[in-house]
């Protein structure tokens, strides 16, 4: 029986929707996928559903396209949800058990599990993720595993992600109005996270940057396990932002300033001490505009979103844990000179994040950019993976 | 600190080359210099100095070990003793070697940690000889745009070009640090002393606000047409002969004693203009001190890429610090409220009070060079 998962990312800049068909070894191969520009989106959060229904649609179709290229098409009928947006919080919770016996048993365990689900979230927030982190043994932590130890009382650390439930049931309603089920939300940077982490970096401490149009997201790993995650509303939609209101310029030319020539650090770019500005209609003149002035412009705000996120990790107490150092993802990824600024302000070494534990993403141009779709596929293989087919896809196979 | 004076100008020598500069310019200038000098490496502190060692508990005085992040780490660690030395500084100007750990990575966190205190700082940095090899020639490019996005003015001296031809490492180096220990005493001149024309730290202080990078260089010439002399070595200074961008502001000291005549003043001025940027910005000191300068004339030339007008206040509630570019913003498009932009309607994200959709480079005043 084979499995086929859809995930899709309703993003600010872009819409995206990948498939994922398990594969014999325990492997998945995103079988399809495709992107659109999103519109109706506003730092990650819905401002039009119709407009965002209508993206859905066409994402949909695009994949359609795509399938039928390939010669084996489907229909896809419901699909994971990627999810970002500064209304996204984590937050930590304790379960406790007493121990029954004089050693820590199987029973225990499912005790302290139980106990650490029961955090009682506000009617407006939506949990889409709890994260176990370490057991507790009286007053000993992390450790990864406690049966067989002796001891009174048993933790468990976890970790809770939740959302502001309006703007998950918008996306809910979107999707469905394009009729398309959306079956869990999850979330963009902890599933970028398990798209392009290894275990080693888990264990010796990484920070995942998912770098959005809209917000950035972090997931941060030490000790093996998701320590915290977070959303900053800043993404690649503000250097653009500052870009337009820079140089007087409309918010397309400002997005191919940003793509083409700035870099997040100044004096760093090899190019003419000029660049062009296109008019925006056939009858205006180009301009150019200074190099250095449009990279100062995009260093001042990603340096602010870096420091920003120095601060939150330092209050953390992570900052000096991450030797791993930064991997990034995201359709914000791609920007110049960003691996050096971080490596900077952060103080550690920082890679791009291929998803590597997906296959069929080789021959993607930036296959950062799909890492948190890549890794909503591996979540729904890794936890539904005994779904039929016919579960997951409506419509099934057209060929 | 060196006590001995109440100056609102500050020397920083930092890194054992640092710290050789900046006793060069001790011993030249003699009393009344305001400094301090730092270093990783306990071994630097001379006696009867004022010595700041960084990283003590880190690197045990052992020094950085050419690792800059080691280094930067260090410095900031301890960084916070130099506030000791701070109380009533103005201008802080920072006299470093790249190429090693030490200083890169604590002039680094050194300018960033003026900049937190509102104080505006001037970097003379040398960078390493070709035949020191690509390693120190990567740690210099590494870290030097780092340390002009945090100081108000930098200048990155290539010693090759400093020093030329050499004979022996060690030579060079002597070289190197009497060098620009002389250039930077003559500077330090410019401003303790004034002439007619004069330049003292605040007005320097409004002059590097936001001044970039520059070119920096001075000669010394002496005869019946010192003043010619004067303009063609400069025009000849090889220091002067290229930078990253087009000169905006010229800052010219000439340094005499009492025989020094309005006519060379004037010579001087229009074959500076002429030679390194007609039409921008030109200021101008002159110092008169016949003990020091008799029969010659010193000039000293700083060719700015910016040019600044204010000076930032220390800042104070966020902790988030932008790049100090002490100008007002030019704010020339409509794109809402403050630059809010396509944000318009969308709710905003706050951070420590800020509203963060709202451009940064015009939250943070910073000028931009169109």
């Amino acid at each position: 029986m084979t499995s086929i998962y859809a995930a899709l990312e309703i993003g600010t800049t872009r819409t995206v929707l990948a498939v994922g068909e398990a594969e014999s070894g325990g492997r998945l191969k995103v079988v399809s996928h495709a992107e659109i520009p999103s519109s109706g989106i506003r730092k990650s959060q819905i401002l039009d559903i119709n407009q965002v229904t209508q993206s859905i649609r066409s994402v949909l179709r695009e994949n359609e396209k795509n399938q039928l290229a390939a010669g084996n098409a489907v229909t896809i009928g419901n699909a994971f949800l990627v999810v970002s947006g500064q209304h996204i919080k984590a937050d930590p919770f304790q379960g406790q058990a007493q121990v029954a016996g004089a050693k820590v048993g199987a029973a225990d365990i499912e005790e302290v599990v139980r106990s650490s689900r029961k955090m009682a979230l506000p009617r407006d927030r939506e949990l889409l993720d709890i994260v176990d982190q370490a057991y507790g043994l009286d007053a000993l932590g992390g450790i990864h595993e406690p049966k067989g130890m002796s001891g009174r009382i048993l933790k468990l650390d976890t970790l809770q992600i939740h959302a502001d439930a309006n703007r998950i049931d918008d996306a809910r309603t979107a999707a469905n109005d394009a009729h398309l089920e959306i079956r869990e939300p999850l979330f963009a940077a902890t599933c970028a996270a398990e798209a392009v982490l290894g275990e080693h970096e888990r264990r010796n401490g990484a920070l995942v940057l998912d770098v959005g149009g809209g917000s950035t997201g972090f997931a941060a790993y030490a000790d093996g396990y998701l320590s915290h995650a977070g959303v900053i509303g800043v993404g690649g939609d503000h250097v653009t932002n500052d870009i337009a209101h820079a140089f007087q310029t409309t918010q397309a030319q400002a997005e191919e300033l940003k793509r083409r020539e700035a870099c997040a650090v100044i004096g760093a770019s090899d190019g003419e001490p000029r660049v062009k500005v296109p008019g925006t209609t056939p009858l205006m003149e180009s301009r150019t505009v200074s190099r250095r002035a449009l990279d100062t412009v995009v260093n001042a705000r990603l340096k602010e979103l870096f420091l920003i996120l120095r601060e939150k990790l330092e209050d953390l107490d992570l900052l000096h844990r991450l030797h791993a150092g930064v991997v990034l993802t995201g359709g914000g990824a791609a920007m110049r000179g960003l691996d050096t600024l971080i490596q900077r302000e952060l103080g550690m070494p920082v890679r791009t994040g291929l998803p590597v534990h997906v296959d069929g993403l080789a021959e993607v141009r930036h296959p950062e950019a799909f890492a948190a779709v890549a890794g909503a596929l591996l979540y729904a293989h890794r936890n539904y993976e005994e779904k039929s087919l016919f579960q997951t896809i409506f419509g099934g196979f057209l060929k | 600190m060196n006590d001995s004076t109440n100056s609102p100008m500050l020397l920083i020598g930092i890194g054992g080359a640092g710290c050789a500069i900046a006793r060069g310019v001790s011993r030249a200038f003699g009393d009344g210099l305001r400094y301090v000098l730092a270093d990783t490496d306990a071994a630097t502190a001379g006696e009867d100095e004022p010595f700041l060692l960084l990283g003590g508990d880190r690197l045990s005085g052992r020094g950085s070990g050419g690792d800059i992040v080691s280094a930067r780490l260090a410095a900031e660690d301890s960084v916070d003793v130099l506030d000791e030395s701070l109380e009533g500084v103005r201008l802080a100007v920072i006299v470093t070697s790249l190429g090693g750990g030490t200083g890169g990575g604590a002039t680094l966190e050194a300018a960033k940690h003026l900049r937190g205190r509102g104080i505006p700082s001037v970097v003379f940095a040398t960078t390493p000889f070709t035949f020191e090899g690509e390693a120190r020639q990567q740690n210099s490019r590494g870290v030097l745009s780092m340390i002009e996005e945090e100081a108000n003015a930098s200048f990155f001296i290539p010693l090759d070009k400093l020093i030329g031809e050499a004979d022996n490492m060690d030579e060079a180096m002597r070289r190197a640090v009497d060098t620009l220990a002389s250039a930077v005493t003559l500077f330090w001149r410019l401003v303790e002393k004034p002439g007619y024309i004069r330049l003292d730290t605040e007005r320097i202080r409004h002059l590097i606000a936001n001044a970039g990078r520059g070119r920096f260089a001075a000669v010394t010439v002496q005869g019946l047409d010192r003043a010619p002399e004067a303009v063609d070595a400069l025009a000849r200074a090889p220091l002067l002969a290229e930078g990253s961008g087009p000169v905006r502001a010229i800052l010219c000291g000439v340094l005499a004693g009492e025989d020094l005549r309005l006519s060379e003043v004037g010579k001087i001025a229009n074959g500076v203009r002429t030679a390194f940027g007609e039409g921008c910005a030109f200021e101008l000191a002159t110092v008169n001190d016949e003990q020091t300068f008799c029969g010659r004339i010193s000039v000293v030339l700083m060719l700015f890429e910016a040019n600044g007008k204010d000076v930032d206040e220390p800042q104070t509630g966020s902790a988030i610090a932008g790049p100090r570019r002490g100008r007002k913003a030019r704010n020339p498009l409509a794109t809402g409220p403050q630059g809010r932009g396509r944000f318009n309607n969308a709710e905003p994200t706050v951070w420590n009070g800020e509203d963060l959709d709202i451009p940064t480079f015009v939250r943070r005043n910073i000028n931009l060079d169109f």
